[in-house]
């Protein structure tokens, strides 16, 4: 059997093709059942529904969760495919994750809706241990997170081994000849932007995962009665350092995503240059620091780790404007581009995911945040960049791989529901915006009528959100056959 | 301080929103790319250079509006009131509930159970300040009210069924 570049035979690459499809059309599904439960969320916030509170919390953790779990993976599979054709995935490796992935997220929705568990996806300590839920679905909970851990670490380990091999160990694999200048010194390729951040999000990956069990097991131990408490601080810590980091490395896959997609209909390509190096470099750490912003209110935590909370959280959006938005921007002028589906949902992207950051400076900061924290604004930031970013990125990847750039994504339906998408998704986080400054509290399951105004005037967008979403996900399903049949489109040559 | 914030949040939404708008209705139009690489790799440069100053401004500026108690203390002078908060599943309970109006107040905060969010929401609405109430931990969180009225408490960190119903008032007089 030969192999090809990347050390995979044929068979092997048509498997990693199609688990890549997998990936992204089940996070697709995720994503449109977990917007349903959203659409419900509001309902009841307009106070045009009346859901118990019970039932209100439960759909809450599921659609939060959910959510996370839903567009990380259509991530996972998008960037997976992306740096296929060069760095040699295990197929086994693949397709265990996906499995390992599928199960997990099968225990946290048994969880919620059977079993009755409604800590929230953050699930706070104490709070999976003392809620008003059998034991058995906190159970199922916290395990089913551990399945996706585990998943997520088998697609970091797969990604690391494979850029180890391709590129000869890590530093040319994080593009250190760039970053520091020095070519001619190895016989071995560099790697291309998408490349590059696959690489630094596995790293990253492998340290959100193992403080997730850092977080996990001392809750396990709990409730098989070996210990009979521990440290709420440190566990909240642990806590935001998994799942902050993790919800924000979703946003560099998706960058990753933006390079592979946008080059396709502006002819241009994103050049691994000193700048591009330089800022995946500085997100390795960077993307670490920022969580210590959801501990401001915890006064006791020593206040140099505040200090370096919002250090981190100003610092963390300077390379990714300056090196992907502004990038991205130059690739977009006067480029003669094809309007499409990928290339206005990019456009959406860019804008959602810098008002989102924006809006995350100001509350990283520590004074404002005394006012803003947990009120309805945090929703507002995280469903701009996430929708927009992480999500909306990840959708023009998914709409470019079963279209291309000359099929159904460029008709005009498919552009009209793009932006009937950008005008959905743009005023339901607006209208999230304006109740943070209305100081309305975040995860309350019945709102005074005072707080109702905003949410009604929300769902009409979600409802355009939907209409856009259904309308393109009809497009997407006709074309998956063919997708699942076409071997994988070989990218052109490696970004110099 | 809210107001503030979306004043200069909205500022940036319509300025970006036009940056973008410009730069959509010059994407049809034919440009060497060479030339946009120059104004990329200038605006990297200087761009870069320019938010480091003024996030560097904002990030000293914003350490004499700390909320901790050296700095509310050193802003509002040491409390002349005590107040012991405890927050359990689904109540707050306060050990007293008139609160004097232009003295600072300690609010001397913990859990029994969960996490919750002690948060103060002035008479027409907005919430003027918050802080953790940590089962084992103690937070002290100072303030002074200058407006007379009744204060509504609302827990703010998610806490189980009965979230949206944690809540009690003050009054200050």
């Amino acid at each position: 059997m030969t192999t090809g570049r990347n050390g995979n035979s044929a068979v092997a690459q048509r498997s990693v093709e199609r688990a890549t499809l997998i990936y992204m059309a089940v996070g697709f599904a995720v994503f449109l059942l977990m917007g349903v439960l959203g659409l419900l969320m509001r309902l009841q916030h307009a106070g045009w529904i009346s859901l118990d509170p019970r039932w209100f919390y439960r759909l809450m953790t599921l659609h939060g969760s959910g959510m996370v779990a839903g567009v990380l993976l259509a991530s996972l599979g998008g960037v997976a495919r992306v740096i296929a054709p060069r760095i040699g995935l295990s197929p086994r490796l693949l397709w265990s994750a996906f499995v390992v992935y599928f199960l997990g997220s099968g225990l946290v929705i048994l969880a919620t809706l059977v079993g009755g568990f409604a800590a929230g996806w953050t699930a706070t300590y104490p709070l999976p241990v003392r809620g008003d839920w059998p034991v058995s679905a906190t159970w199922g909970f916290l395990l089913g997170y551990a399945l996706v851990a585990v998943a997520f670490l088998l697609w970091c380990l797969a990604v690391l081994a494979g850029s180890w091999r391709a590129f000869g160990g890590l530093r040319n694999a994080l593009a250190w000849p760039v970053l520091f200048r020095r070519s001619g010194a190895s016989d071995r390729p560099l790697p291309t932007g998408p490349e590059l951040a696959a690489t630094v999000v596995a790293l990253d990956g492998v340290i959100a995962v193992l403080a997730g069990v850092v977080y996990l097991v001392p809750i396990f131990a709990e409730l098989l009665g070996i210990v009979e408490r521990f440290d709420a601080l440190f566990a909240k810590n642990m806590l935001f350092l998994f799942g902050h980091t993790l919800v924000n490395l979703n946003i560099y896959l998706a960058v990753a995503l933006v390079y592979a997609t946008l080059g396709a209909y502006t002819g241009r390509a994103f050049k691994l240059s000193f700048p591009v190096a330089l800022a995946f470099n500085l997100v390795i750490v960077l993307v670490l620091l920022p969580y210590f912003h959801h501990l401001y209110q915890d006064f006791a935590q020593p206040w140099p780790l505040h200090l370096l909370g919002q250090i981190g959280s100003y610092g963390v959006g300077v390379p990714a404007f300056f090196v992907t938005i502004v990038g991205s921007l130059g690739l977009l002028y006067g480029s003669n581009v094809r309007w499409s589906a990928p290339v206005i949902f990019i456009l959406a992207g860019l804008w959602g995911w810098t008002i989102g950051g924006v809006a995350a400076i100001l509350d990283g900061t520590i004074a404002i945040n005394n006012v803003m924290h947990n009120t309805l604004w945090v929703p507002a930031h995280f469903h701009s960049y996430y929708l927009f970013g992480a999500a909306g990125f990840t959708w023009a990847y998914l709409f470019h791989t079963l279209s291309g750039v000359d099929g159904w994504a460029s008709g005009a339906l498919a552009r009209r529901l793009s932006w009937l998408y950008s005008v959905g998704a743009g005023g339901f986080v607006l209208a999230f915006f304006f109740s943070g400054l209305q100081s309305v509290p975040r995860r309350f399951a019945v709102h005074l009528a005072a707080w109702q105004g905003l949410a009604q005037l929300a769902v009409p967008f979600v409802v355009l959100l939907g209409v856009a979403f259904v309308g393109l996900a009809v497009l997407a399903v006709r074309a998956l056959p063919c997708a699942w049949r076409e071997p994988v489109t070989v990218p052109g040559p490696a970004d110099d | 301080m809210q107001v503030g914030v979306g004043v200069v949040f909205f500022l940036f939404v319509i300025l970006w929103t036009a940056v973008l708008w410009w730069v959509a209705t010059r994407a049809s139009r034919p440009t060497p790319y060479e030339a946009v690489t120059r104004v990329v790799s200038w605006l990297r440069r200087w761009g870069t250079l320019a938010v480091l100053v003024v996030l560097a401004i904002a990030f000293v500026v914003s350490l004499f509006f700390l909320p901790y108690r050296a700095s509310r203390a050193a802003r509002l002078g040491e409390p002349s009131v005590t107040v012991e908060v405890t927050g359990r599943m689904w109540a707050w309970e306060l050990s007293r509930t008139t609160l004097p109006l232009g003295q600072t107040v300690e609010f001397v905060v913990t859990a029994t159970d969960v996490n919750h969010g002690f948060g103060i929401f002035a008479p027409d609405g907005r919430l003027v300040t918050q802080v953790q109430a940590m089962p084992g931990y103690t937070n002290r969180l100072l303030y002074r009210f200058d407006e007379p009225g009744t204060y509504t408490i609302r827990c703010l960190e998610f806490c189980a069924t009965g979230h949206h119903v944690m809540r009690t008032e003050f009054v200050v007089e």
